[in-house]
């Protein structure tokens, strides 16, 4: 390669001088590692490439892949920012680095073990107590809890830089719930499906054998080795997690079910899973949440994250936790000069990857640097603190600097300084050439059976800015791919092929959570709501925008709409809205509440609350959709005109809107019953789906047809309801264009053909409640297939001639109304029934309040009142 | 001395609850200190409901540690304690009189406060590798500025470490006013300072943050005190209370109990149910439980002497 081909690209790269770029070697030359893709770059040409950041970055939006980022006010989570330039790193590099973190990873395995076990390494003063006690991670109650096999810290994942010198350094240590794996696997299926034809020429090493590894370290720590089959669940904080993205697309991946603390329980010292199918004994727990909010009753008493008794279960070895409680312990930044001599004395070795130079100021001399270079370094508390800045000396003011002096002379062992890193930078693609940018990877490791397994690649992230050093998602970092190149071609493994143990394991042990169950069943209610309210908006508007008519009031339609409208309240229960008080002003004038209906999603029943919660839902079960399905329900994101906008333009415009979300929503709902497979999540949905369908359905009917009005507008009426319900077309084959009421009944009500008609819901329920995992004792029939089962029947034996007599005497056409009332109950009994049974998440754990010591104050005090007790 | 111990907690809930999970210390731990030794002959815990998953264990700092969980549905739960204990002071080496009662006396014989405080940093010893995890803030002892400016009158540079102990226990008993129910669990130390009062819990935590902040190891410990009723009347039942003083740790001897709420030197009327950095380590009863409602709590304790 010649360098003239390098010019576009590399046109002033900026590799600072002092320190090591990845890439750059020197003038317009490259490393020869990073030579083939430079050059496959080129060959792209800058459109290409630039067409190849905007498809990752499509793809990488449409699958949700997403981070939350805590300052942001709108809690709206963000897309993952990805890099298609990847950090490369060649073979001979690589394998120093593997050795050096599989080093460090026994190594900080046995200081683990220690902690939590003989404490050697403290009675024999090789590390400080108070180095280890006064970390908050040091958990006394974990004091003895082991898990099984040789490894306690199965998981670990480290940070590291390349300093001036070549060498890689460790920054920090993740040894509780590292995050990123995920990720990097993630940015790795994005990069092979837009730069796919690169990795051809690269000899990639494959990153899904680290996965699979984790199943199998997994599968091997279950407590219980003779069952079936292990049953492993991902424990997330939940939603509103900054990764919980990850966690979702880590427990699909995995194929293991992902829950929340309360979708477990601990009974009899055992773990259990809160499933549709009741309780499902539970024996890994792969976590995510920090190790003090695992347990309510012995660690942190205001945690709504965890399991009461989870402590005591892992404690008598019934369910294992990776990383065990604890484990945090080792997240310890002072704990850095101490490794290189436990190297030598446990390992007898020297330490392969150096880690940043640390003082902990623990110790006199230590401490006395640290407060006399304070400049030159980056201060750091033991225990990692959320959401607080590192504070770089050299940044502070003088007075900052003495308040800083004085909190580390006051408790010194609490602090470390940390010397500032110089690390190395990488080649970032901005616009359409590289800049260098300062980059740091994290690394992953698992432990399985006697070894560690490292992945190998891992999740680099780079600064935004030239010259900037902090690379966090929160601070704005770039993700990138990381590339091991190997000396042979890569064998394809995959997930699918599973060691024996793992095989049997999989299809009996998925247990759908019943908070999963929840949220799946509100999906699809409030999809069904948002459709069938934007279906009846969307009627209303034709005739809102068909013109003049507002100016004449005794047109049909004109004397048609405000039966309409007062529907729309009616069917959304947007009260007052267009029937309580208020109503005159505003049938005459729609067009306020009308836009305030759609588009106020803070209105509890408007069209946007209705998505906005399906969204929601959607989300906390965001590892149940598959990739097709997830980027539908993302395409219900698009934002919507503004109420500003719209006041300009007039409500006309949102018809776009609300045709693209009923499309949107119906190709929901196909992807829902053909790429679901029929169990119990997708039987849930469809419940839920099929009785929001059933209430709307009679609400709509009971709104427009309970009432007698005069011919031209009854027609007009039920030819909204045929356009609403989608079965105009239907009707016109069936009946032409004769309207009546008793024939859109039928078609409505009972024609079980009909899929948008009452019956047709009915019967799905019935079905669908039939397959309910319930205990089928006896014969009698449970309480939701009664409920069902006389709902169906009488709507079965109904006949509209009769539901729509009069006496005349009345407007109300009482048998219909009644009827339909009937149904309402019915239905919405079901809705409890189904809610007690399958959701019992009602209860809410408490603290049991402690005693205040002493209830009684001491004999001196003679103002006492006595409480008398009984005695044995 | 021999003290029956009967110690009765009642929860009352507004809604019922059905699973409830508890951790109970109540059961007193054996020992052999300086000053008093105690064991413990029995112990049993009863609860109504009855429970359906019974543990004990020790923990951490060695105290017994009760697991129990209630399955059924409860809208009221009875823990009932009951132990016997065996106390007997240490007695001085002519067997006449309890050290206890000797220590004001030979405090001024102890070694210097900071010859005490240096000896704990730089002791190899087991002991005092041991004991110097109490010298460290914990959750709910946190040494501010004001705390340790309360303690420094006692402190005198070169002050015999007992003296100094025994004169910061007598100003905690003189300077603060024992008020019952002005103070939380959650009440911190900051406040019992500024405003003079507290219950023995505070006192216990207060000597031992004044302790911590001169260097030294102190441990807060749980436990029970014998009341005497008024001289001519009968003792109620349930009148006695859960009790808490502070512990300090002098290499050699070992533990020395301070108690500042009565303002003297545990020797046959407190019994130890356990020890830690504070209330947090060693409560005596906490639990989760499931319920839509709040509930109440309602305690009762009596010691009585078993054999004189």
């Amino acid at each position: 390669m010649t360098t003239a081909t390098l010019n576009t690209l590399l046109n002033g790269y900026n590799a600072e001088s002092g320190t090591y770029d990845e890439m750059w070697l020197a003038a317009n030359d490259v490393q020869p590692h990073w030579k083939p893709y430079i050059q496959a770059l080129e060959k792209l040409g800058a459109d290409e490439l630039e067409r190849c950041r905007q498809e990752a970055h499509r793809q990488l939006r449409e699958n949700g892949v997403t981070y939350n980022v805590h300052s942001d006010t709108d809690n709206q989570p963000r897309v993952w920012p990805l890099d298609v330039v990847p950090l490369i790193i060649d073979y001979q590099d690589w394998q120093v680095i593997e050795a050096g973190l599989k080093q460090r990873a026994e190594l900080l395995n046995l200081i683990l073990n220690d902690i939590y076990g003989p404490r050697n390494l403290i009675k024999s003063g090789q590390l400080p107590m108070e180095l280890i006690y006064s970390h908050e991670g040091f958990l006394r109650q974990c004091d003895g809890i082991q898990i099984p096999g040789k490894h306690q810290l199965l998981v670990y994942a480290a940070d590291l830089a390349r300093g001036p010198d070549r060498r890689m350094w460790v920054l920090s240590d993740r040894t509780q719930a590292p995050s990123g794996a995920g990720y990097a696997l993630e940015n790795r299926t994005v990069m092979n499906r837009v730069l796919g034809g690169l990795f051809k020429e690269n000899k990639i090493a494959r990153l899904s054998n680290f996965f699979q590894e984790l199943q199998g370290a997994l599968a091997d720590l279950a407590p219980q080795q003779w069952a079936p089959s292990p049953r492993v669940v991902v424990l997330t904080p939940g939603p509103y997690n900054e990764t919980y993205f990850e966690h979702t697309y880590l427990a699909s991946y995995l194929g293991y079910p992902l829950v929340q603390g309360d979708d477990l329980t601990v009974r009899e010292g055992n773990l259990a899973l809160k499933s549709l199918d009741g309780l499902q004994p539970v024996d890994v727990v792969l976590r995510r949440v920090d190790d003090l909010f695992c347990d309510p009753l012995e660690l942190r008493e205001d945690s709504q994250l965890g399991v009461a008794g989870l402590l005591e279960a892992t404690r008598r070895g019934n369910v294992a936790i990776a990383n065990p409680l604890g484990s945090s312990v080792l997240e310890n930044p002072g704990l850095m000069p101490f490794l290189p001599g436990l190297a030598r004395s446990i390992l007898k070795e020297d330490l392969i990857l150096p880690s940043a130079a640390t003082w902990w100021c623990g110790q006199p001399n230590e401490r006395d640097y640290v407060v006399n270079h304070l400049d030159e370094l980056v201060i750091k508390k033991l225990s990692r603190q959320p959401h607080t800045r590192t504070l770089f000396g050299a940044q502070l003011s003088r007075k900052e600097k003495e308040m800083l002096i004085n909190q580390i002379k006051g408790q010194p062992h609490l602090y470390v300084g940390q010397e500032q890193v110089s690390f190395s930078t990488t080649p970032s693609l901005v616009d359409d050439h590289l800049e260098a940018r300062h980059a740091v990877v994290r690394c992953f490791l698992v432990a399985r059976k006697n070894n560690y397994t490292v992945m190998p690649g891992g999740l680099t992230r780079s600064a935004p800015r030239r010259g900037d050093y902090m690379v966090s998602n929160q601070a704005g970092g770039i993700s990138k791919d990381t590339w091991v190149l190997t000396s042979e071609s890569q064998k394809y493994t995959s997930l699918w092929i599973q060691p024996q143990r793992l095989e049997r394991a999989f299809k009996a042990s998925y247990h759908l959570p019943s908070r999963a169950a929840e949220n799946l069943y509100w999906v699809g209610r409030y999809a069904e709501r948002a459709e069938a309210t934007a279906r009846l908006l969307r009627v209303i508007l034709t005739y809102v925008n068909s013109g003049e008519l507002f100016g004449e009031a005794n047109t049909v339609e004109a004397k048609t709409l405000p039966y309409l409208l007062r529907a729309l309240t009616q069917v959304t229960m947007t009260y007052p809205g267009f029937v309580g008080k208020g109503s005159r002003a505003r049938l005459t004038k729609p067009i306020d509440e009308l836009r305030s209906v759609t588009l106020d999603s803070q209105r509890v029943g408007s069209l946007l609350s209705n998505v906005k919660a399906m969204l929601r839902a959607a989300y906390t079960v965001r590892d149940l959709w598959s990739t097709d399905t997830w980027r539908v329900i993302n395409d219900l994101e698009t934002p919507w005109p503004s109420n500003e906008e719209l006041k300009k333009v007039g409500m006309p415009i949102i018809q776009n809107n609300l045709n693209r979300l009923v499309t949107t929503l119906m190709a929901f709902a196909g992807l829902n019953s053909e790429s679901m497979t029929h169990e119990a999540g997708w039987l849930l949905l469809d419940t839920g789906r099929r009785l929001e369908r059933a209430l709307l359905t009679i609400a709509l009917i009971r709104a427009t047809l309970g009432v007698r009005c005069q011919e031209p507008v009854c027609n007009m009426l039920l030819d909204s309801i045929l356009r609403t319900t989608e079965n105009v077309i239907t009707y016109r084959r069936r009946y032409r264009s004769y309207l009546q009421i008793q024939t859109v009944l039928d078609l409505l009500l009972i024609d079980p053909t009909n899929p948008r008609s009452l019956i047709y819901q009915l019967d799905r329920l019935q079905r669908h409640i039939e397959k309910m995992p319930r205990d089928k004792a006896f014969y009698r029939l449970g309480e939701e297939e009664r409920l069902i089962l006389e709902a169906t029947t009488r709507l079965r034996l109904s006949d509209p001639a009769v539901l729509t007599q009069t006496d005349g005497s009345s407007l109300l056409l009482k048998n219909l109304d009644s009827f339909m009332a009937y149904l309402t109950d019915q239905l919405s009994q079901l809705s409890n029934v189904i809610t007690q049974h399958y959701f019992t998440h009602t209860q809410v754990p408490h603290q049991s309040l402690s005693a205040i010591l002493p209830e009684l104050p001491p004999e001196t005090d003679e103002d006492i009142k006595l409480e008398v007790g009984s005695k044995e | 001395m021999k003290y029956r111990i009967i110690h009765k907690t009642e929860y009352v809930y507004d809604e019922p609850a059905s699973l409830c999970y508890n951790e109970a210390r109540l059961a007193p731990r054996s020992l052999s200190l300086p000053m008093f030794e105690q064991i413990c002959l029995n112990w049993r815990i009863t609860v109504d409901p009855p429970y359906n998953d019974y543990r004990e264990r020790t923990d951490f700092f060695g105290n017994n540690c009760l697991y129990f969980t209630v399955p059924e549905t409860h809208e009221e739960m009875i823990i009932t304690a009951t132990s016997e204990v065996q106390i007997d002071p240490v007695w001085d080496k002519d067997h006449t009189v309890p050290r206890a009662d000797l220590l004001e006396r030979e405090a001024k014989r102890s070694p210097a406060w900071e010859v005490v405080r240096n000896q704990l940093q730089t002791d190899l010893f087991t002991d005092s590798v041991q004991a110097r995890q109490f010298v460290m803030n914990s959750p709910l002892v946190v040494v501010t500025p004001e705390i340790a400016a309360y303690a420094a009158p006692s402190f005198d540079r070169g002050r015999p470490l007992l003296e100094a102990v025994y004169d910061l226990m007598q100003r905690i008993y003189f300077e603060f006013d024992f008020v019952s129910g002005v103070t939380t669990i959650a009440t911190p130390l900051a406040e019992v300072i500024e405003k003079r009062r507290g219950v023995c819990q505070d006192f216990a935590h207060l000597m031992v943050a004044c302790l911590r902040a001169k260097g030294l190891a102190a441990r807060y410990v749980s436990g029970y005190i014998e009341t005497l009723p008024p001289p001519g009347e009968e003792k109620l039942e349930g009148a006695d209370a859960s009790h808490a003083w502070c512990s300090v740790f002098v290499p050699g001897p070992g533990w020395i109990d301070f108690d500042p709420t009565n303002n003297l030197i545990p020797k046959d009327q407190h019994i130890v149910l356990g020890w830690g950095r504070d209330f947090s380590d060693v409560t005596p009863l906490k639990g989760v439980f499931f319920s839509h409602g709040k509930h109440k709590l309602q305690v009762e304790v009596d010691v009585t002497r078993v054999q004189p």
